[in-house]
């Protein structure tokens, strides 16, 4: 009798598992089930992480819940343009929107996005058993508000690193060359002044071999936002200069006089170093924005640069559209003394940890649909092939995976650096004027870059003009 | 009665897509132009501030600036056009064999999408794999940068507008010209006018209509430009190419700076109008009331 009830409860367990196993690993159609025959728009930058969410995981989400998802991929300025006049207006034609780091503090000031953290907690029957918030990076942080609910599904997450020519450097007649016209050995640059020395060397290297090789690159577009950027993103940290000089504490300052230090002595050297490697940069770097620059890297004509991560990759991997393929170094980007101390200590950063998110606008029509999308594309199931696809990384699990490892020593450890590195990087400082303050001060940076106006005077009109716009915008008293 | 009330119906659907497309949004930005409404600051709300933009634009040296280098770009780019269109519509007027094949080709930047002729003319001037550097360097020792070089940015936007709409002159003064009547140019040659003569007197009086309608709708179209100029040089190098379009579009949209930007949009349209009809009154009415007298 015993042996009976003993086989009885195993069957019934058997059946039981038999029955819930289907409905477990079914989540997505049945939770799906109910919006079959929506059809969800998103709208994001055209960029590889991107394609790969129109071209991949939207019909694989179709397929496993009968939800249409349709992605506009377009250019960041018309990307930002549509999504946040649908969202001002009220629209609701998007349900995803891309969210860049820089945007985020300006999409929570206006209400724009929904608290995803809450969404879920709200509606459990939507919670995904294989989403987790915690599966994500620390980059994720950037997305939450002061309560830690999350308002964005990362989907990339860049380092912008120092890329070095490798094969140029390993190169001994080059090492030897070097040697005799600097005294000293060529490696990677850890200080600017070395940096400097290299590109010195390489531009002349280049012009006395009748190459076309130069010795750094310059994102110095001298009418697109690009080079605002790569100097108070990129350079001005590396001399010590954050948050683009803007001290929130103090009234928001930005002039020294008043506390800042957009025009500080940091930030004046270097936007000297900047100007003198534009000078002896590639011919097209006053029209290069980051796109440019990764081509530039990628087409040989430079020895090292500051280059986004997203690009840095498929510098290094991908032959179809690059000319360096296995010959390129990923280090560190050169700092003052003091910086990566700095760093290290939280107290500041050395460069830009770039990325995005997917939000939910408050606007959508659709948004329990549009929350399982989200759900979908955080899974840690779906990101090992999403990051050898578009190398990126946003879940803390995905370094692990065989693919991702084989694909880190493919880019010469570029994802461990962005495991180990990632924390001495920072986003954009967290303010909800970011375009604002940079469209008031772009055309005075822009006339320092044509010398139509000087390094130093340039940054303290630019700092008095920082202050001038945030105190039309009410955030300076 | 009862056709002037059939005339108001069938119009209705003109006048309500007039009225909801043309005439509420222009009247809602005139609305916005008085008011500070920035949706980034720290009040977002819209605020009634009378006049205090306009006030404020005509002491804005930026604007200024830009209002400059957008009458210098419509003067150089609107008589380039006529100028060139005319030469190629008398010459497509002219029997040669392929005539209806280069017809057809050069009005093909017609059809192109101002964000795409912008973008070819990037990758056409970009030094390190652009066209036109490699053969000016080439040719005549010329380093052409438009991203350093105001003066070579200022000529390559002009030079691309002049590429793109060219073909709109040509047409319309080509479809002017076969419309002329023949005695008058008979007449002219066996009294022994010159080329210049009949050109003077007759071919340019002639086709006046048109060539007015044709230089308003270009001089209309040149001072609101902003795509391509945007994609060719963002409006730099400085402010070299910043025109007005682009101004706006920059205090607009990513500067979110509506109530401002909306003012300059109106004082831009306010402008256009004065230039237009100062081109009527100087070219157009002094002939209408001598004819009538």
């Amino acid at each position: 009798m015993g042996y009976f009830s003993k086989a009885s409860a195993l069957a019934l367990a058997i059946g039981l598992l038999g029955v819930a196993s289907p409905a477990w690993a079914d989540f997505w159609s049945d939770a799906g089930a109910k919006y079959k025959g929506v059809v969800l728009h998103g709208v994001t930058e055209s960029t590889p992480p991107s394609n790969f969410i129109k071209d991949v995981l939207a019909p694989e989400f179709e397929k496993k819940t009968g939800i249409k998802v349709e992605i506009e991929t377009t250019s960041w300025d018309q990307m930002y343009d549509k999504a946040i006049k649908d969202m001002e207006a009220g629209t609701g034609i998007y349900d995803m929107v891309y969210i860049e780091q820089d945007i985020i503090y300006a999409y929570l000031a206006r209400n724009f996005l929904t608290d995803i953290t809450k969404s879920l907690k709200d509606m459990p029957d939507l919670k995904a058993p294989t989403y987790d918030d915690a599966n994500f990076t620390s980059f994720a942080n950037y997305f939450k508000n002061a309560d830690g609910d999350l308002f964005g599904v990362p989907m990339e997450a860049f380092l912008k690193l120092y890329l070095y020519r490798k094969d140029l450097f390993d190169d001994p007649k080059i090492q030897a060359a070097f040697k005799e016209k600097t005294g000293h050995d060529l490696k990677p640059a850890s200080t600017h002044a070395e940096y400097t020395e290299i590109a010195d060397f390489f531009t002349q290297y280049g012009k006395d071999n009748g190459m076309e090789l130069w010795g750094s690159t310059a994102q110095a577009h001298t009418g697109h936002p690009a080079s605002w950027y790569e100097f108070f993103e990129s350079v001005a940290p590396t001399f010590g200069v954050y948050n683009w000089g803007i001290d929130a504490s103090k009234n928001y300052a930005a002039s020294v006089a008043n506390g800042g230090t957009m025009n500080g002595d940091k930030a004046k050297a270097a936007i000297k170093w900047w100007l003198h490697l534009r000078d002896i940069a590639p011919p097209e770097s006053p029209q290069s924005t980051w796109t440019e620059v990764g081509t530039t890297f990628a087409a040989g004509r430079a020895a090292q640069g500051l280059v986004y991560g997203e690009n840095g990759a498929w510098i290094q991997s991908d032959a179809t559209k690059s000319k360096v393929t296995g010959k390129v170094g990923f280090a560190l980007p050169p700092l003052e003394p003091g910086v990566l101390e700095e760093a290290e200590a939280g107290k500041g950063y050395i460069g830009y940890y770039d990325g995005g998110a997917f939000g939910l606008p408050i606007t959508s029509k659709n948004k329990e649909a549009a929350l399982l999308f989200l759900q979908f594309i955080g899974q840690n199931e779906v990101q090992p092939d999403w990051a050898v696809a578009a190398p990126r990384i946003t879940n803390t699990a995905t370094y692990d995976d065989p693919k991702v490892k084989e694909m880190d020593a493919k880019l010469g450890g570029y994802y461990t650096m962005l495991k180990d590195k990632g924390k001495l990087f920072a986003g954009a400082p967290p303010y909800p004027f970011h375009a604002q303050v940079r469209e008031a001060t772009a055309p005075i940076f822009y006339d320092i870059l044509t010398g139509k106006i000087g390094p130093d005077e340039g940054l303290d009109a630019m700092a008095a003009k920082a202050e001038e716009e945030l105190t039309t915008l009410g955030y300076r008293k | 009665m009862h056709s002037k009330k059939l005339g108001w119906l069938l119009l209705a659907p003109t006048l309500l897509i007039l009225g909801l497309f043309g005439i509420f949004p222009f009247l809602y930005v005139v609305w916005v132009s008085f008011h500070e409404w920035n949706p980034f600051a720290a009040n977002p709300a819209k605020i009634f501030n009378w006049a205090a933009n306009y006030r404020k634009l005509v002491f804005d040296a930026q604007f200024l600036a830009s209002l400059g280098v957008t009458m210098a770009f419509v003067f150089f780019a609107v008589v380039s056009e006529v100028i060139i269109g005319y030469l190629l519509a008398q010459a497509f007027m002219k029997d040669f064999p392929g005539r209806a094949f280069f017809r057809t080709i050069h009005t093909l930047p017609l059809i192109m999408a101002p964000i795409i002729v912008g973008s070819i003319w990037k990758l056409m001037t970009t030094p390190s794999i652009g066209i036109i550097p490699y053969m000016l360097k080439h040719t005549v020792g010329f380093d052409l940068n438009i991203g350093t070089s105001a003066v070579a940015a200022f000529a390559i936007t002009v030079i691309m507008d002049i590429w793109h709409w060219t073909p709109l002159v040509t047409l319309t003064l080509i479809a002017a010209l076969v419309s002329l009547p023949s005695e008058p140019f008979e007449q002219a040659q066996i009294d022994g006018a010159n080329k210049r003569q009949i050109f003077w007197h007759l071919t340019l009086p002639m086709i006046r209509p048109a060539l007015i309608a044709t230089v308003f709708i270009r001089l209309m179209d040149a001072m609101r430009t902003v795509d391509e100029v945007l994609m060719l040089t963002g409006g730099g190098p400085g402010s070299a190419t910043r025109y007005v379009g682009v101004h706006i579009f920059r205090e607009v949209f990513p500067r979110t700076n509506y109530g401002y930007g909306s003012a300059v949009s109106v004082i831009v349209l306010y402008l256009t109008i004065v230039i237009c009809w100062l081109l009527y009154v100087s070219l157009i009415a002094p002939r209408t009331r001598k004819g009538s007298s």
